[in-house]
């Protein structure tokens, strides 16, 4: 059993149990609520893989779009009904959700949280899957999509990514489209669990009043034996062109304000550490741009071009990399263009030590802050597990930052010939 | 988790809950009034003219920067309604000044920030900014004509105000456009000022060190002797069910249907409402959610929830608009048979349990801790955590079987797609926007 000291004095405990599970428990004395979640490091990326060393053939495996989030919804039924009415008997709660490298099962309990975390690791582990119930989940998770379709922020954001990108899975939605979860079949779904529900591929994370020995004690007893094939996986991704694919791209919904967001595409060139060392970086440097401490902000701000909702966003993963700056707005146009001024002003030498020194600061309180949450604090033990981040070492990599690093980050990272803009206006009403 | 009660003069109450649970310090502060049309919009416009700048910070920048100084303390406002009072809440949240270099001068100096921002507005003394005034009326009119974005808010709103009409519970928690280009600045600080210093204020603080943090907020809040007297929420008897319809560009029906329970935070039964409500739509097992959902697949949400201070219970689904009479039908026919007597012993043991667990849970929040005060200091009476779970966990059957046969169905509201067909009937009330 490993230990790490947090900032703020708790002990985060880790152990890899011998099928290759990765435990972490978080010891919160006092507080009266359990959060478990079980992830398994496969999201809707992960497309197209090869499973190495199960006796298969070596030719790699392609699938429709949309099968880990499929996955996440069917897990949930069991032959004798759901699995929620189970966790219902003990007042807890339970949920999942995707995204693009990972898919996560969680419950919450001030109640039995030994029953709620044995009940996690089983039913994850018992896919229940039938031709007919896969039929019938696909209209549900098509009523799904065409929820999301209306959804002005979302639909913004996957109008960005179709057209920052080519080729690489990061531009479809995580659920997939209509055409390729009509396509899914019971076969394909069993293909995808068996390669990437191996227990070497999940973490599991508890946080709560409880003793770590104790829980790892009950995570190793209690955990199904994996009796299907095993391998290494080895995921496959197309070959992503560095330039995007169109700079420039409008639609229009029913809304009330047209909606504005720039996307830079970054060459992802950083793993663990350094991935860790971008991310703040980057931090600092969006924040000079649309933090609320950035001169700039004022200015759009009193120009009538943003409101509340200006925000942006670096998110960086091995496999791709990009950053977003967006806002509601009356006047899409004037907006950018007065982006590109505040953009081009930083990167030619704008950046000023005394305002990177004071987001450090920021940057070092909202980290404290953020081990008062359960969810956030669990489900980041897992994601950076998975990205190979040292989260211990956070504090000490923010305070080595220099003003010179994140000048040079906006110089390499905003670079106009690989930005798009997606606009999204309100439909002309003729009533 | 209990807070230790201060007062600081005539209607400043201090609620003090000192531990060392969680790594933060959370503060908040109430001033409730009555809900009426002209102040709900003023009230509504503080928190936007506030953020723009005090005397000591001059500008959203400026605040900006004293924030992230103080290793990023959260700080902000808002307008809440609680039955027919509005709220305006400022509040405080930074990491427990204990974890943080030179901690000690720290606090204090959030504190004081905290409560200069709030209380000292930049401009001359009798008005905000006169632009900040200009350019936050025009925010929130964007905000009160951004609420059709959203459908399931904007229908709901409608529905509040449709039955509602003659009750102030009608008047929407961020006020009217009407109102809103009638205000000038002089009104609204005005209006700001009394209350600040007239009206009844709750302070509550969660976290480490509360003696220090009580002395402070005593010697930055001047003494009163007066406070408002506030009115209790009106009572309406059903004579006649109202019927409702509106139209939008949109693709799945809205449907509101509000009961008048007869019950509110002060009545005995009022924690048998609560469990009732749950059995017929406040969990993935109730009947509405099992019945319209799940057997029927006619909605993708259905449920119900209580205004406890008002004593409304609302239940909203949406729903393809072809299966609208067979929801209604559906959602009518749950409502009579728990008033028949039809709860399971599974149905009324998972109920309460989820809402001990919920509530149980509350414990772990520092924010949550807090707010759940807030029909308490409107009622006039604090209750704990335990009280509540001792008070759910002994209600019986016969309660929630009594409760719901008191609810009176008063109003049930349509917000429908536009049809291809025209379709004006008679009698029909069609959206404003």
């Amino acid at each position: 059993m490993e230990t790490i000291k947090t900032p703020t004095g708790d002990t985060i405990y880790s152990k890899t149990l011998s099928n290759g599970l990765t435990c972490f428990v978080l010891p919160k004395p006092k507080f009266l609520r359990t959060y478990g979640v079980l992830s398994t490091r496969y999201g809707s990326l992960d497309s197209r893989f090869r499973l190495k060393g199960s006796g298969q053939a070596d030719a790699p495996i392609g699938v429709p779009a949309g099968i880990a989030h499929f996955l996440e919804h069917k897990l949930f039924e069991e032959e004798e009904g759901n699995v929620f009415g189970r966790f219902a008997e003990w007042g807890a709660s339970v949920n999942a959700f995707t995204s693009y490298n990972q898919t996560s099962y969680l419950f919450t309990t001030t109640e039995n949280w030994k029953g709620c975390l044995t009940l996690l690791m089983e039913f994850v582990n018992r896919p229940f899957l039938t031709k007919e119930n896969v039929e019938k989940e696909k209209g549900i998770i098509v009523q799904e999509l065409q929820m999301y379709a209306d959804h002005p922020d979302h639909r913004i954001h996957t109008l960005l990514l179709e057209n920052l990108y080519h080729e690489h899975p990061v531009r479809l939605d995580i659920g997939g489209t209509v055409e390729s979860v009509q396509s899914i079949t019971v076969e394909d779904l069993f293909r995808c669990y068996n390669t990437f529900y191996q227990p070497n591929n999940l973490a599991l994370a508890v946080v709560g009043d409880v003793d770590p020995k104790e829980t790892l004690q009950i995570i190793e007893a209690n955990y199904p034996a994996w009796t299907k094939e095993q391998g290494a996986i080895e995921r496959l991704y197309p070959e992503e062109p560095r330039g995007v694919k169109s700079d420039w791209v409008e639609e229009q919904l029913h809304i009330s304000q047209p909606r504005y967001l720039l996307g830079f595409k970054h060459e992802p060139l950083w793993q663990g550490e350094d991935l860790l060392r971008q991310q703040v970086i980057m931090s600092i440097a969006l924040r000079l741009i649309a933090g609320r401490s950035s001169i700039s902000y004022g200015n759009l701000y009193e120009a009538d071009l943003i409101n509340d909702s200006f925000g942006a966003s670096f998110n960086g993963d091995p496999q791709y990399a990009y950053s977003v700056i967006g806002s509601e707005t009356r006047d899409p146009d004037a907006l950018h263009a007065q982006l590109r001024t505040i953009i081009d002003g930083l990167k030619a030498g704008g950046v000023s030590a005394s305002d990177v020194e004071r987001l450090k600061r920021q940057l070092h309180g909202a980290h404290l802050a953020s081990y008062d949450s359960f969810e956030y604090t669990a489900n980041r033990l897992i994601s950076y597990y998975f990205r190979e981040m040292p989260l211990h070492k956070y504090l000490d990599l923010l305070q080595s930052v220099t003003t010179e690093e994140v000048q040079e980050a906006l110089v390499r990272q905003l670079d106009w010939d690989h930005a798009t803009i997606s606009i999204i206006r309100p439909v002309i009403n003729n009533d | 988790m209990k807070f230790v009660e201060r007062e600081l003069g005539q209607g400043v109450r201090l609620h003090l809950c000192e531990t060392d649970k969680f790594k933060s310090l959370t503060c908040k502060v109430f001033i409730q009034q009555d809900l009426k049309g002209k102040d709900a919009t003023s009230t509504a416009l503080l928190p936007l003219l506030l953020r723009r700048g005090s005397q000591k910070f001059p500008s959203t920048l400026h605040i900006a920067r004293e924030l992230e100084d103080l290793y990023a303390a959260e700080l902000g406002s808002d307008v809440l309604k609680i039955g027919e009072r509005q709220i305006l809440e400022f509040y405080l949240q930074m990491v427990d000044p204990s974890l943080l270099p030179e901690g000690d001068t720290l606090l204090e100096r959030s504190l004081r920030t905290f409560w200069e921002i709030f209380t000292q507005p930049q401009g001359p003394g009798d008005r905000f900014v006169d632009s900040y005034f200009e350019q936050e009326r025009s925010t929130l009119e964007q905000d009160l004509k951004g609420l059709v974005n959203d459908r399931r808010s904007y229908a709901l709103a409608r529905f509040v105000a449709l039955m509602c009409a003659d009750e102030p519970f009608g008047i929407y928690k961020y006020g009217d456009l009407d109102t809103l280009t009638q205000l000038t600045n002089g009104d609204v600080f005005e209006h700001y000022q009394n209350l600040l210093w007239k009206y009844p204020v709750d302070i509550f603080c969660v976290g480490r060190n509360l003696d220090r943090v009580a002395k402070l907020f005593a010697s930055l809040i001047p003494s009163r002797d007066r406070t408002t007297q506030l009115e209790t929420a009106t009572k309406i008897q059903v004579d006649d069910e109202r019927f409702f319809e509106e139209t939008m560009d949109l693709n799945q029906a809205v449907l509101a249907m509000g009961y008048r329970t007869n019950r509110t935070y002060l009545d005995d039964d009022y924690y048998a409402l609560l469990v009732a409500n749950g059995i017929l739509g406040g969990f993935a097992h109730s009947k509405l959610f099992m019945n319209v959902r799940e057997k029927a697949s006619l909605a993708y949400y259905v449920g119900s929830n209580i205004e406890g201070s008002k004593g409304l219970m609302t239940i909203t689904a949406g729903i393809s608009d072809d299966k609208q009479e067979e929801a209604l039908q559906i959602i009518k026919e749950q409502v009579t048979a728990m008033q028949q007597g039809e709860i399971t012993p599974d149905e009324l043991e998972q109920t309460k349990r989820g809402l001990i667990g919920a509530m149980t849970s509350i414990n772990d929040n520092p924010a949550g801790i807090i707010d759940r005060n807030l029909i308490g200091i409107v009622e006039g009476e604090l209750r704990t955590i335990d009280q509540v779970v001792e008070s759910i966990r002994r209600v019986e059957y016969d309660a929630c079987i009594r409760v719901m046969q008191d609810i009176k169905l008063d109003t049930t509201y349509i917000l429908r797609p536009q049809s291809t067909e025209p379709k004006e009937q008679e009698g029909a009330y069609h959206g404003d926007h």
